[in-house]
């Protein structure tokens, strides 16, 4: 979790890495505690399903800023698309628990549906379409892969072959302990 | 992302005879494609890289279809949209995470599993584990938690296309399953992955084409989803609540087994090997989000649209909720449409059935005798016995046992999720994740999901609404990956080759 260098990028790096992870792992713990307060025999608790209502959002873009972040460059450009998938995910569930049943005969209707359907629908189910795959294509060069990158890779997997070749065996075979 | 459930959904329905003349041909010609697809690739699988991995050369738009077939079941043809029509919007939140869950594995998974194929040929995902954490125990693990759920999958598989096939061309259902598997068995054991990817493209395209037609077709056929939300708000409009009629613990519920869960599905992950250029993973995520809403319309109108149809009298009441499709189908829209979604639901089936054989006998050919530091010599000749043997055990266990089979449907996507997620999506991100912590998350989550589910399927106890199984495992597996990764975390940077190093910093 920790790699030591004196780099300024790589200790924002390391930062953003860690943080992620904390969130991932308190998020995770929030949905635990949800789960858990359900087993209760006065029934399900009002905050369980909030502590859920944070916690995937808050789990997710955890686990995707775990999966962004590289390098020098943290997660840069993409810290503005994950805090608005977050954000949307949350204030989406947050307000279909939170805002009062309406629904009727007369509702007014957003494309179509009620206000709470269309908030989950629109806003959890396609926003964050329009907003995530295009930030993912327009950094993919910097924040993702690029050619050189691929290079690197395939000059290692020449170089492991070429002395795997000279010792015949790999580093699973190499395993200690099993 | 729906694939775990057409499983339960599918063999609950007995699905009404199809079998008109329109419905038979489109059938016959969809069979027809499938055999010609499968020919020519057999003709182009010789070793096996091709048969598990397709020699890692195909190309964005290819691997994109495909995926999206391998990633939507029957579920999301007859299955889900009974389930709105039962209970309303909270049957969406199995659909949802589909705004997030391409980009998320792309940003998690795609790129290091690619590039980690590129560093060590790897052709399986216990392949990736065992690389990430230089351990044959960790690979031998993974590798049976999936075979472990690759048992229930292709044993509900082969019963659900047997009832697709039998609701197509009324030949019973014993022959249906033998049919629709042989036919499965007959591609995957010849052109492996490879005839499984263009079949899939294949289904796929079919399966879009499908859904756009018929939501097109219920929106004009309802006046539009404001008119067909009027009809529901007028009469139950707890329907078109956020939560449908389930509690919002079990919607969020189904939205975080189908999200997070969606990085533990070897179907879909697996497909990251693949792709001949790793820089076209760029568009990967979007053209996959776009084809599965095209895929998903269906699920959505086909259920709010019947219902909206029942309750003003345009449709008669159905004797059950999973009707919803056929009786559409059957009663509303042209028979040409009708076929063509049946075909689509056949589809569905054979290409999950598809890749989960092929993955299966990788598992069994390479992945098992790697952890007991072993290799198969013919591993192409090998993978097609396999094939064949997990083709033949499907199908005898589909005919024997409804009750067995129904059970092991259940857990399938669950089980993934818990020993997959942690190890593989965190462990590929993470330097810190050790050996040790990653072997018990994987054993954590085997052993909750198969205890919860089993206790559960026998009514030992009962969950309280809105817990699952596979949730309870999915949340005890991460937190042991943690908290044991942080007590062996001394041990983490010697676990670490220098190539997967650089991967995982890339």
């Amino acid at each position: 979790m920790t790699e030591t260098s004196t780099s300024e990028g790589r200790i924002e790096s390391d930062i953003t890495r860690r943080l992620a992870l904390q969130a991932l792992f308190i998020s995770v713990l929030a949905i635990a505690i949800g789960y858990a307060a359900a087993f209760r025999r006065a029934g399900t608790p009002v905050w369980a399903a909030w502590l859920l209502a944070i916690g995937i959002p808050v789990a997710l873009g955890a686990i995707m800023i775990l999966g962004a972040t590289r390098g020098r460059r943290g997660i840069g450009p993409l810290k503005l698309p994950f805090l608005f998938v977050v954000a949307t995910l949350a204030i989406g569930f947050g307000a279909a628990l939170a805002l009062p049943a309406t629904e009727g005969p007369l509702s007014k209707l957003w494309l179509g549906l009620p206000v709470r359907a269309a908030i989950v629908i629109y806003g959890v189910g396609l926003l964050p379409i329009i907003v995530l795959p295009i930030a993912y294509a327009l950094t993919f060069e910097s924040q993702t892969l690029s050619a050189e990158d691929v290079e690197r890779v395939r000059a290692v997997a020449r170089e492991r072959m070429r002395r795997e070749g000279e010792t015949g065996q790999d580093s699973v075979e190499n395993e200690r302990g099993i | 992302m729906t694939t775990s459930a057409p499983i339960t959904a599918l063999l609950q329905v007995s699905l009404p005879n199809a079998a008109r003349p329109a419905v038979v041909t489109v059938g016959i010609l969809y069979f027809t494609v499938i055999v010609g697809i499968s020919i020519w690739a057999a003709r182009r699988t010789r070793t096996a890289n091709d048969f598990f991995v397709a020699g890692k050369g195909i190309g964005l738009i290819a691997l994109t279809v495909a995926s999206v077939s391998v990633s939507v079941s029957g579920f999301a043809f007859i299955g889900g949209p009974g389930f709105i029509y039962a209970v309303g919007l909270g049957a969406m939140y199995i659909v949802l995470p589909a705004a997030v869950t391409n980009v998320m594995g792309a940003w998690v998974l795609a790129k290091r599993m690619r590039l980690l194929g590129e560093a060590r040929s790897l052709i399986t995902i216990p392949d990736a584990i065992g690389a990430r954490y230089r351990s044959r125990a960790a690979q031998g693990l993974s590798a049976v938690a999936i075979l472990v759920g690759i048992v229930g999958y292709m044993a509900t598989n082969a019963l659900a296309m047997g009832v697709v096939i039998n609701a197509i061309f009324d030949v019973g259902l014993g022959w249906g399953i033998w049919i629709g598997m042989g036919v499965t068995l007959a591609y995957s054991a010849s052109g492996g992955i490879l005839a499984g990817i263009y079949n899939d493209v294949f289904q796929g395209t079919l399966m879009a084409v499908a859904s756009v037609l018929v939501f097109l077709f219920v929106l004009g056929f309802g006046g539009g989803l404001g008119d067909i939300s009027r009809t529901i708000l007028a009469h139950d409009p707890v329907l078109l609540g956020p939560w449908g009629k389930i509690t919002p613990l079990a919607a969020l519920s189904f939205f975080f087994i189908f999200s997070m869960g969606s990085l533990g599905q070897p179907q879909a992950v697996h497909k990251y090997y693949m792709l001949r250029d790793p820089l076209q993973l760029k568009w990967y995520p979007l053209l996959k989000t776009v084809g599965l809403i095209l895929v998903l319309l269906l699920y959505f109108s086909v259920g709010v649209g019947v219902k909206a149809f029942v309750l003003d009298g345009r449709l008669a009441p159905l004797t059950s909720p999973d009707q919803a499709t056929p009786a559409l189908l059957l009663n509303v829209t042209p028979i040409v449409l009708a076929a063509l979604v049946f075909s689509g639901v056949a589809a569905a089936t054979m290409s999950a059935a598809n890749s989960f054989i092929n993955i299966g006998a990788a598992i069994v050919t390479h992945d098992l005798p790697i952890a007991f530091g072993r290799r198969v010599k013919n591993e192409l000749r090998w993978g097609r016995a396999v094939t064949v043997l997990i083709a033949i055990a499907a199908a005898v266990t589909a005919q024997r046992s409804g009750a067995m089979v129904a059970f092991l449907g259940i857990f399938g996507w669950g089980l993934f999720a818990s020993t997959l997620v942690p190890a593989l999506a965190v462990g590929l991100n993470w330097q810190g994740a050790t050996r040790s912590g990653a072997m018990a998350s994987i054993a954590t989550g085997l052993v909750v999901t198969l205890a919860l589910e089993t206790a559960a399927y026998f009514k030992v106890f009962t969950f309280p609404a809105g817990v699952t199984a596979s949730a309870v495992a999915m949340v005890a597996s991460f937190l042991v990956f943690f908290v044991v990764s942080w007590l062996t975390r001394r041990r983490a940077a010697g676990e670490l080759d220098p190539d997967v190093r650089l991967v995982m910093e890339l």
